[in-house]
């Protein structure tokens, strides 16, 4: 890898940063190069997580006021412009509140399990692809990791649930954990139809393919990951709990599910875990499907204004999945647990099969070439185009 | 702690997994650093109505850890299977498309379709004994 | 250097997961230390360069196992069920009294003994080197020519395992008494 490419090396670059780096290597008196590294990590990572537990928080008051807006309605619009800080009077008060863990709950669980919903969404963003400089870890596995790891927040969500000791807790965790595990088998036969296109898990390989144009995305690849895109999208729904596949903290059954023990900053935890997750699945989507952060052109590439345009397009994308994650809450009404089951063993299971075997065969016939790459070269060779 | 790695800032073995470590780090600590300060300053007033688990303002009765519905479990073991199979096909869905481009596509795709196929053959065992149903219904 | 410290803490984690979770009573813990010692094993092969095998470790034992068995607790009733049996399982190898663990500490020496100086051997032979070429591809082309039996003979053990789960999940004697309308 060649110097002045990724975000951090740009970092390394600050003279004034340099000095700080210098200052601490020799506090610990180490190599300084490695310290510099580790400190710009360390500064870049404390960053991302901040913005993204920002978007978090603030995907709570766009789930109100884009709710309010379906419903004809003025939602938050007390605290600052437009309630814009309401998120902050939120943490506030959330902060504030105090701690209650019931008395014959299982304490260490009950601690643990909010630790284990956070950490399955943080480590996550290591791997995501905000832009070219800005992938802070370049592993081979990408995809397959943010898979794995979020795996743990299906885990939470069971011990949550388990540990209060409440029967509305242990219903919501049983149903979120069997429903997080059932919805990934078609996340992950998702991902495999796009992994047969891209001949690699890492998000680079992902990425090398597409184009900055809608022909170029996986999304308009072939029919197959047409249908891959609805697939994995409607799956990831039910995996980060969203309705309509909220049934693990369904208000009207299980008054809160899993999470109906916990109070203040612990189940502050839990939301925001949930809010970063819908994020990263979006960003996923984004990735996978729609082209990523690739910037037409590709505008300023290599340099940091173009790594900021590709932040700016990944970021756009993202936002504009979470909208659609939002306003679907908002339109359709909750499954039913049996359908809940029915919809991913025996509609979504089988579709993701269909279509990895649809993508196989169509890499076997076509040799990999997109639809719109053998319409052109179907006009282009004959003169009597369709 | 020596001086080995000044020559290159990116020696490939850090840039792979100290990211996942930071970040795994960070975790830990923001939010217990979040945790802690609502510690700090949150009010401690317990009482033993409010440690008391909610049952819509019930006296609970009983405990919550009872036995559960089978159907959990056997959810888990199609999950595992699922799991495992998606875990072997990863590997060689990776090298499906450099393969086809070698022209070895057909026999890499029958062998693909045949693991497969047997995979498919199980889901629709378990879906004609109505193991994929939530509520099983047990008419013949 | 990192590699190493991560090489270190996970066999550090994998140890004291496994001591937790002998330790502990409380199956649920139990479940939850086996994670730890899980998530260790990951780490160990993430830092020596099996960068796949690691993520496979967590998606399938992490993700599916630790699930699983959370939910055979659960179908034994959790607490309640140890409480109840508390003086069966007090009377159970390795749970009990000091004799019992005194044996099985040294079966466990024995054991550890040989295979650490099978493992020896081992080492000795393989490179533990970091591969630059993605190691799933690797897997893959080996999958598709030396190992191609056991990759599709695999496709069978799964076969057997859905079988084996719709067989459990059989209600005894209900379908044959009185089929219920539920």
């Amino acid at each position: 890898m060649s110097a002045n490419e990724t975000v951090i090396d740009h970092l390394l670059q600050f003279e004034f940063f340099q000095k700080i780096s210098t200052a601490i290597g020799s506090q610990i008196g180490v190599s300084h190069i490695w310290v510099w590294y580790m400190v710009a990590l360390i500064l870049v990572a404390a960053v991302i997580t901040g913005i993204l537990a920002a978007v978090g928080g603030f995907g709570t008051y766009a789930e109100r006021k884009i709710s309010a807006d379906i419903q004809g309605r003025f939602g938050p619009n007390r605290v600052g412009p437009y309630g814009l800080f309401q998120v902050i009077a939120d943490g506030l008060k959330m902060i504030g509140k105090e701690d209650i863990s019931p008395n014959e709950s299982d304490k260490f669980l009950f601690y643990l399990a909010p630790f284990l919903c956070i950490f399955g969404v943080v480590a996550t963003f290591a791997v995501l692809p905000f832009s070219a400089g800005l992938t802070l870890s370049k592993t081979n596995v990408g995809i397959y990791y943010v898979v794995a790891i979020s795996s743990l927040v299906g885990l939470g969500i069971f011990i949550a649930g388990y540990a209060s000791n409440s029967k509305w807790s242990l219903l919501g965790g049983m149903r979120g954990a069997s429903q997080i595990i059932s919805y990934e088998i078609p996340v992950t036969l998702s991902i495999m139809s796009i992994l047969l296109l891209s001949g690699g898990l890492s998000f680079e390989d992902i990425l090398a393919n597409q184009t900055a144009w809608p022909a170029g995305w996986y999304i308009f690849h072939n029919p197959f990951t047409f249908i891959g895109f609805f697939v994995y999208f409607v799956s990831v729904l039910a995996e980060t709990n969203r309705a309509p596949f909220d049934l693990p903290e369904a208000e009207s059954e299980l008054v809160s599910g899993y999470h109906t023990e916990y109070t203040g900053m612990r189940y502050g935890l839990f939301a925001l875990a949930e809010y970063m997750e819908v994020f990263v699945v979006c960003g996923l989507a984004a990735t996978l499907f729609l082209g990523g952060y690739h910037v037409p052109f590709d505008i300023g590439k290599g340099t940091i204004f173009g790594d900021i345009l590709q932040i700016g397009t990944f970021f756009a994308k993202t936002l504009g999945l979470y909208y659609v994650v939002i306003w679907v809450r908002w339109t359709f009404p909750r499954l039913r647990v049996d359908h809940l089951m029915s919809i991913c063993w025996k509609y979504l299971t089988p579709i993701a099969l269909f279509n990895l075997l649809g993508v196989s065969v169509w890499i076997l016939f076509f040799d990999g070439k997109s639809i719109l790459d053998l319409f052109l070269s179907a006009i282009s060779s004959g003169p009597v185009g369709h | 702690m020596n001086a080995a790695v000044s020559s290159s800032v990116t020696s490939p073995s850090l840039h792979v997994l100290t990211p996942l470590i930071v970040f795994m780090v960070i975790a830990v600590l923001l939010f217990g650093g979040a945790l802690l300060v609502a510690y700090l300053i949150s009010p401690k007033a317990p009482s033993r109505q409010k440690s008391m688990i909610y049952e819509c303002g019930e006296i609970p009765v009983g405990t919550a850890w009872s036995m559960f519905n089978v159907r959990f479990y056997v959810i888990g073991l199609v999950f595992i299977v699922f799991d495992v199979e998606t875990a072997l096909l990863i590997p060689v869905a990776s090298v499906y498309r450099t393969l086809v481009a070698e022209g070895q596509g057909l026999y890499v795709f029958i062998i693909l379709i045949s693991f497969m196929a047997v995979i498919i053959e199980g889901l629709a065992y378990l879906w004609k004994k109505g193991d994929l149903d939530w509520v099983k219904s047990y008419k013949k | 250097m990192l590699p190493e410290i991560v090489l270190l803490f996970s066999a550090f984690m994998v140890f004291l997961g496994g001591i937790l979770l002998i330790s502990t009573k409380n199956l649920m813990h139990s479940c939850i230390f086996l994670l730890m010692c899980l998530f260790g094993v990951a780490g160990v092969y993430a830092s020596l360069g099996a960068e796949f095998l690691a993520v496979t470790q967590i998606i399938v034992y992490i993700g599916g196992i630790v699930i699983l068995m959370l939910f055979a607790v659960m179908l034994t009733g959790g607490k309640e069920f140890i409480s109840r049996l508390h003086k069966v399982l007090n009377l159970a190898p390795l749970m009990g009294d000091k004799s019992t663990y005194m044996k099985g500490s040294i079966v466990g020496l024995i054991i550890f003994g040989g295979l650490s100086a099978f493992f020896y051997q081992l080492l000795k032979v393989l490179p533990l080197k970091e591969q630059q070429v993605s190691d799933y591809k690797i897997i893959g082309h080996s999958l598709l020519t030396d190992n191609l039996l056991a990759f599709e003979l695999s496709s069978f053990l799964l076969l057997g395992a859905l079988i084996g789960a719709a067989i459990i999940a059989k209600p005894e004697k209900v379908s044959e008494s009185k089929p219920t309308d539920i």
